[in-house]
């Protein structure tokens, strides 16, 4: 085994150091660690399974690990993770397939997206003209991916890794959302035959796995409809998660919905406003208001959920790894790659379960 | 005509009936012109013929030359079995994990909200996968393998476990004791008005009696290391084991925040309302804390478990049979796509409806009435 010597910086601390804060800081740890007969058990289980579990696993991921050198023979001589293959294959598990000429064009779809979604989750930005920026954005995307006008021509087949699993939440819940208002205005009309309908659509989409969603949009689609409606791989894996999203989002407005006291719609009524304008103007922005946790839950659950296609042969970033983990030059690294593809997971939805954390905590007060 | 709301609210719902039928008629005219086109019959008749697919593990015993309804049986038993042991085994740990969050130590609550960080940001196809991919990195070889606790050893192989052998009218009276045990648990748990304790503890009796007289062979297999590999006991494959383990890990994660949760729920004011009557601290517990808490919990636990049932589709990233794969398997294979996709969501329909009406029933007896 290969030990690597860390620098390690052995002087010892300076006397004035220990000021009267950090003291008393260190005695409330020492009071939470071992204060009472139950924390100090708890301390010395915790501590001991950390201790058995954290030293091989560091050993594995760094201190062992093969980090920048670009030779496959380095991985295969080490005894702790290969990341260097993440570094030399970076492009391919980002971008899949997609011809390597043109990278440059998912690379810019990305930093679009996530430039727009770190524009967009400012509160301040959120009038009307943000769904224009959207939608102008959407159509540059669609350009930049699929080529035409002036760019080579980039079939969605041929799409893969980062871009598709951005593209697919984004669009997703973009067109789920007001789906899914609508579903639960449905569900709560007082006609019947729209409320039945309405309940029929939700109930039905969330007993059923998305798995198995997705596997009806690909082998069921191209039997119901004419050859010449036929949707591609992509758009049909997109259309289930829309419809598997709105159905969600529905449920979690619903809630929201019957938050709202009758009052408001009385209120509503009195002034005169019509059943768009009072949903539009009163009810809706107060009921997504009060469930947006059960919102940002939802959109995290999306986020994850992308992960799906790939079974219905879609190339998103899982698929694009384990395309990448077929080159025989290399050792064939499978838990660092997925591990780096959950990061890339985790980034996305950890930063938004923050963000809606942000949200709730700025309450109504804020506005 | 269209300013009065009640011609309006027919008008509109006459179009939304008239769309929906319109849809239909669409679908299914082009759905048989399509089949007709590529002369794929159409009816339930191959669930009787031979299935001649393989499947690589099951709860169940199932040979390839078994017809096509049974290897339907099978796989629906493996997803019910994956399901069980993770609902199971979920619930118990999320309990400690979701308590232990609570905790005042830092070393313990921080281990905790990591985990739980993990599961509900992380998907869960590419833990199965990150998992999965483990397996031969990290445990050794039979010959060297693992054992945490008696009669459990873990290799490149798979998990042995000791397995329970019972003969057939033992596990029905089984089946009778545990579905008594479960009814006296919602009692217990349930209102104190309509618990007779006299009579759930004879329910038990009798039962207990009947396993008696029963023919009550039951008997324990041990894994014993032979030669080259392990003879007796339950072997679960590394595939099994992935989906056990990766889908715990992530619902714990869940059912830990939903705990947390209904703890945080019961506040501070109960337990001092409780001791200024006099009770002790189990009886606050058990009389005041636990029915409230179970009342938060319970509707939310129930779409956990809903989602166990969802999320075990995903055993077919790992390659292990459950029902949704065997479907995959036959559709591909006898081409009868149209009834298996309705085999496919009435299955799943039936066992999520089967599961949420069990816990609404249990969740109108735990709910406060209001009068």
């Amino acid at each position: 085994m290969k030990t690597i010597s860390l620098p390690l910086s052995e002087a010892p601390v300076p006397a004035q150091a220990w000021s009267a804060p950090l003291l008393a800081s260190l005695r409330r740890t020492a009071g939470l660690l071992f204060g009472s007969p139950l924390n100090a058990t708890l301390t010395l289980a915790f501590g001991a399974m950390l201790a058995v579990a954290l030293p091989p696993m560091l050993r594995w991921l760094v201190l062992d690990a093969v980090l920048f050198n670009p030779a496959p023979a380095a991985c295969r001589a080490a005894s702790g993770a290969c990341w260097s293959f993440i570094y030399a294959k970076s492009g391919q598990l980002l971008f899949g397939i997609y011809p390597v000429e043109e990278r440059w064009r998912p690379a810019l779809v990305c930093l679009l997206i996530l430039a727009l979604l770190g524009w967009s989750v400012r509160p301040a930005s959120w009038t009307p003209r943000l769904l224009a920026l959207w939608i102008a954005a959407l159509a540059l995307i669609v350009w930049l991916m699929g080529g035409g006008l002036g760019l080579d021509e980039v079939p969605t087949s041929a799409w893969g890794g980062l871009p598709v699993t951005l593209i697919l939440t984004v669009v997703a819940i973009g067109i789920a959302f007001p789906v899914g208002i609508l579903l639960a205005l449905g569900r709560r009309s007082t006609m019947p035959a729209v409320r039945i309908a309405a309940v029929i659509a939700i109930e039905s989409v969330r007993g059923l796995p998305l798995l198995s969603i997705l596997f009806v949009a690909s082998i069921m689609l191209p039997l119901f409809l004419p050859e010449a409606l036929l949707p591609d791989k992509f758009v049909r894996a997109l259309v289930a998660l829309t419809i598997f999203a709105a159905a969600y989002l529905a449920e979690v407005i619903r809630g929201g919905l019957q938050a709202i006291p009758k009052g408001q719609y009385e209120a509503a009524a009195a002034l005169g406003l019509p059943f768009w304008r009072t949903q539009y103007l009163v009810i809706l922005p107060q009921a997504i208001r009060v469930v947006i946790p059960a919102l940002a839950n939802t959109i995290i659950v999306m986020i994850k959920n992308t992960s799906l296609v790939l079974v219905v042969g879609l190339f998103d970033l899982i698929s694009s790894g384990k395309a990448a983990l077929a080159d025989p030059a290399w050792p064939s690294p499978a838990a660092e790659t997925f591990l780096f593809i959950g990061a890339i997971f985790f980034a996305l939805s950890f930063s938004f379960a923050r963000f809606a954390d942000f949200l709730e905590r700025r309450g109504p007060a804020a506005r | 005509m269209l300013s009065d709301a009640r011609t309006r609210s027919i008008v509109i719902q006459c179009l939304l009936v008239a769309a929906v039928i319109g849809a239909a008629t669409l679908l299914v005219t082009t759905t048989f012109t399509n089949l007709q086109t590529r002369g794929i019959p159409i009816g339930f008749d191959f669930l009787m013929m031979p299935s001649r697919i393989v499947i690589s593990e099951a709860i169940l015993s199932y040979k390839s030359r078994d017809p096509y309804y049974w290897a339907i049986v099978v796989g629906l038993a493996n997803t019910v079995f994956i399901s069980a042991l993770v609902i199971v085994f979920s619930s118990v740990l999320g309990l400690i994990v979701g308590v232990t969050r609570l905790s005042s130590n830092p070393l313990a609550s921080g281990t905790c909200r990591v985990w739980v960080e993990i599961a509900r940001n992380s998907p869960p196809i590419v833990l199965l996968i990150f998992l999965y991919s483990l397996w031969w990195k990290v445990l050794p070889s039979v010959a060297d393998a693992l054992s945490p606790l008696p009669g459990v050893f873990a290799s490149m192989r798979g998990v042995m476990v000791p397995s329970v052998h019972i003969s057939m009218a033992t596990a029905g009276v089984v089946l009778i004791l545990v579905a008594g045990l479960l009814f006296l648990a919602a009692r217990l748990a349930g209102s104190l008005r309509s618990f007779r304790p006299v009579l759930s503890w004879a329910a038990v009796a009798v039962l207990l009696l009947g396993l008696w007289f029963a023919d009550a062979s039951v008997s324990l297999d041990w894994p014993v290391f032979a030669g080259s590999n392990f003879q007796g006991g339950l072997e679960l494959t590394p595939e099994l084991s992935t989906i056990l383990i990766g889908l715990t890990i992530y619902t714990t994660g869940f059912i830990a925040e939903i705990v947390r949760g209904g703890v945080l729920s019961v506040g501070p004011g109960q337990w001092d309302a409780g001791r200024s009557v006099g009770l002790s601290r189990s009886q606050i517990l058990r009389l005041i804390v636990i029915p409230q808490m179970l009342r938060v919990i319970v509707p939310p636990l129930n779409s956990q478990y809903i989602n166990v049932v969802k999320n075990s589709t995903l055993a077919i990233a790992v390659g292990y049979p459950d029902f949704l794969a065997v479907m995959n398997t036959i559709i591909s294979k006898s081409s009868h796509s149209i009834e298996g996709v309705f085999i496919i969501l009435g299955v799943y329909l039936a066992l999520n409806l089967t599961l949420s009406s069990a816990a609404n029933w249990y969740n109108r007896r735990i709910a406060i009435v209001e009068r």
